[in-house]
């Protein structure tokens, strides 16, 4: 199976927001991969590898897993890190943030779809700095391919030709199959130890919690794998916004609270003002 | 050249990842000696690989040494995994230390200073048996110099003796505040050759042995009760007339000049601790840094106060001057070049005093709290004691510089 994984860059969730003016302050901003899109790196490798086949050593790659990026050159740390971790080559779409939208970059991921063919498209659900939670849905939409989003778990299908996604809804869990190729978006539980079945691997085995750390021998060997340099221009991407952000702001400070000096009075407050009695 | 490169970037934050995530809550456990650091160690050896890696460059030598083709001089210190590559294992010493600087000595002292010792003059054979089992963290290993009558004056008053008998060796004496001894498995120990009682005590060559706990007449103590760094146990090793064969010379040969080889690991000694000393820094700075701007006293942050800023100063001034101690020591590692005996010891003397103003400051910063365990600077403080201390004593540092200035 040959993937296609997206993997953005973000700034640290942990870090505190500045503002500069009507916008964001990304001086001193420490960049991380968006946590999701790494929960999906590591989704692609369990389904490309038999991970019972290694012995002491590890895992056996099975298929290929590509990793595309796009933003400032500096986002080739972050791609490197998931060739440490085992990912094949990277792809890095010279692009600013600031100047995209989702809808644009879902055209951006078609054009590639095209021309590297994968088996599926996988991406994290949403990414951690908008919030927008589109363009995987918006990919599909334009490849016309099923989709099957905030997957909790995948198993692959006897003939290797479909997936069953597991989803977490309201009701319980909903299985959904789809026919390869295909978009999933995955959310938060994919990296539990038994998220991903995928025909190779015995089917009781069980990786530890979370996205895999990179080994040294890792590291060494991302070192040679190819990043392939583009730009939107080059992939023929015409650069129009449907989204325009106009102003961001800083929700208001807190109020400092009240103290009361008795329960009568607080009763009576919140009665009076809040009215929530 | 004040840098780490790109890949040792890379490993430094997926290290920093793990360690937050397994060693750092298993640290309160380490600590009161509840469970011996050595599986955890395996955990993170499996985790990054490192002993697949160990084992992959044991068969490349062994390929070459197949082939005739293995210079000796240059496979010297070729360690495999991190140890190879000493940025590497600088960054090891550096994130295992902010979370528990006692782990880290318990690593060091099996994998750099015995696994060391044995890769640096080891035969191929006893490379290995005995260095790589230890490198692939299926064996603890300890080294074993000081005595109770020989710690500065390691050489001259160590009274443990290997008498000749036939072909085999048999040894006998006592070593002390050994690193891992209690739980050890291999054990690297050195010993007096005796020749006749004509000679002189203090000036018979010393030799390197291989011992493994299994070996009649080797037993240790349960681990000593300490300042510090209680995460590594720290124990006795007494001889009783135990007999080896001649594959437990290390090098098999007794020609080499062992004062030398054992110089050399303290050479290593020495220089693993500039790491160990950053990272305590590091950490203590950052969190004093976190402390002081939240901490406040007439309604000012104690970060405000002039007095409480010259510390962070200083902490952020020794910070720099270790971090330059340690990339100029890669460098040269990496140039082939050497450091004189006195600039490693002028590198560990200042590190090691830097770091235990730094930890004690740390304390200081916090008031109460760094005095209590809760507060991670009160276990730094207590572990950086040991930095002026293990490895030659700040004193026995400034003989050594001293004597190479007077010639
Ligand atoms: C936690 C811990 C772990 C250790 N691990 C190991 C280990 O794994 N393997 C190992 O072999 N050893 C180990 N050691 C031993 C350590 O290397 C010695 O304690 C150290 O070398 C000092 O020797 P000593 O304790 O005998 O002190 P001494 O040599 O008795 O020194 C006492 C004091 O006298 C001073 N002094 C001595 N001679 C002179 C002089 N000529 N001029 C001026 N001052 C002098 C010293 O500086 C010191 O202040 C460990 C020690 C500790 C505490």
């Amino acid at each position: 199976m040959k993937i296609l994984v997206t993997l953005k860059r973000v700034p640290d969730p942990e870090q505190k927001v500045k503002f500069k003016g009507d916008a964001i302050d990304f001086t001193g901003v420490n960049w991380v991969p968006n946590q999701f899109d790494e929960y999906a790196v590591e989704a692609a490798l369990r389904l490309t590898e038999n991970a019972s086949a290694g012995g002491a050593g590890g895992a056996v790659r099975d298929g290929e897993v590509v990793v595309v990026s796009i933003g400032p050159k500096e986002v080739a740390q972050q791609l490197r890190a998931a060739l440490a971790m085992g990912a094949d080559r990277a792809i890095l779409i010279d692009g600013d943030d600031g100047a995209l939208d989702a809808e644009m970059v879902a055209r951006t991921l078609v054009k590639l779809v095209e021309q590297e063919k994968p088996d599926l498209l996988l991406m994290g659900k949403l990414a951690a700095d908008s919030e927008n939670n589109q363009v995987g849905q918006l990919a599909a939409g334009y490849l016309h391919w099923p989709q099957a989003t905030f997957a909790a778990t995948i198993q692959a299908a006897e003939d290797g030709k479909a997936l069953d996604v597991g989803r977490e809804v309201d009701s319980g869990v909903e299985i959904k199959r789809v026919t390869l190729p295909a978009v999933v978006t995955v959310d938060l539980r994919i990296i539990a130890p038994q998220a991903i079945k995928n025909g190779k691997t015995a089917p009781d085995h069980a990786y530890p919690e979370g996205p895999r750390y990179a080994s040294l021998k890792g590291i060494m060997a991302a070192k040679k794998k190819p990043i392939t340099e583009t730009a939107l221009a080059t992939l023929g991407i015409a650069p129009s916004l449907r989204v325009k952000t106009t102003a961001v702001t800083a929700p208001p400070a807190r109020k400092a609270g009240v103290k009361v000096a008795s329960v009568e009075e607080l009763v009576a407050k919140l009665h009076n003002e809040a009215k929530v009695l | 050249m004040f840098e780490f490169s790109d890949e040792q970037k890379m490993a430094q934050t997926m290290l920093r990842q793990w360690c937050e995530k397994e060693l750092a809550p298993q640290v309160a456990k380490l600590e009161r000696g509840e469970y011996p650091p050595y599986e955890l160690m395996r955990k993170m050896a499996r985790t990054f690989a490192l002993d697949e890696m160990v084992r992959a460059s044991f068969k490349r030598l062994e390929e070459r040494a197949a082939k005739g083709e293995v210079a000796p001089e240059r496979e010297e210190g070729e360690s495999g995994g991190f140890a190879r590559d000493p940025g590497m294992s600088a960054i090891v010493g550096m994130e295992l230390s902010r979370h528990c600087p006692g782990f880290c000595l318990a690593f060091g002292a099996s994998l750099g200073l015995a696994g060391g010792a044995i890769m640096a003059k080891g035969t191929l054979a006893q490379k290995k048996r005995w260095a790589l089992p230890i490198l692939t963290l299926e064996k603890i290993g300890a080294w074993g110099m000081t005595e109770p009558n020989a710690g500065s004056d390691a050489f001259g008053g160590m009274r443990t003796v290997a008498r000749r008998d036939g072909d085999s060796y048999v040894l006998h004496g006592q070593k002390t505040f050994i690193t891992n001894a209690p739980f050890a498995d291999t054990f690297v120990v050195y010993a007096k050759i005796v020749e006749d009682s004509a000679t002189d005590p203090r000036s018979r060559p010393i030799h390197t042995f291989i011992l493994e706990k299994s070996d009649p007449g080797l037993s240790v103590s349960k681990p000593m009760e300490k300042m510090g760094m209680h995460s590594s146990p720290t124990g006795e090793v007494f001889l009783a007339d135990v007999r080896v064969g001649r594959e437990r010379l290390l090098g098999e040969k007794e020609k080499d000049p062992s004062r030398e080889q054992a110089r050399e690991v303290f050479h290593g000694e020495r220089t693993g601790m500039a790491p160990m000393c950053l990272g305590i820094v590091e950490r203590c700075l950052e969190d004093s840094i976190k402390y002081s701007k939240e901490r406040t006293t007439w309604d000012k942050p104690i970060a405000e106060n002039q007095l409480v800023q010259e510390k962070l100063a200083r902490m952020y001034m020794h910070r720099e001057n270790i971090r330059n101690l340690l990339f100029k020591q890669l460098w040269m590692v990496k140039h082939g070049q050497k450091q004189s005996m006195a600039e490693a010891s002028a590198c560990k003397l200042y590190c090691a005093r830097a770091t235990t103003e730094v930890a004690l400051e740390a304390v200081q910063i916090m008031g109460g709290n760094g005095y209590m365990r809760e507060y991670h600077v009160e276990m730094l403080m207590r572990d950086a004691k040991l930095l002026q201390i293990g490895g030659g004593t700040d004193e026995i540092q400034i003989v050594t510089i001293a004597r190479q200035l007077l010639g």
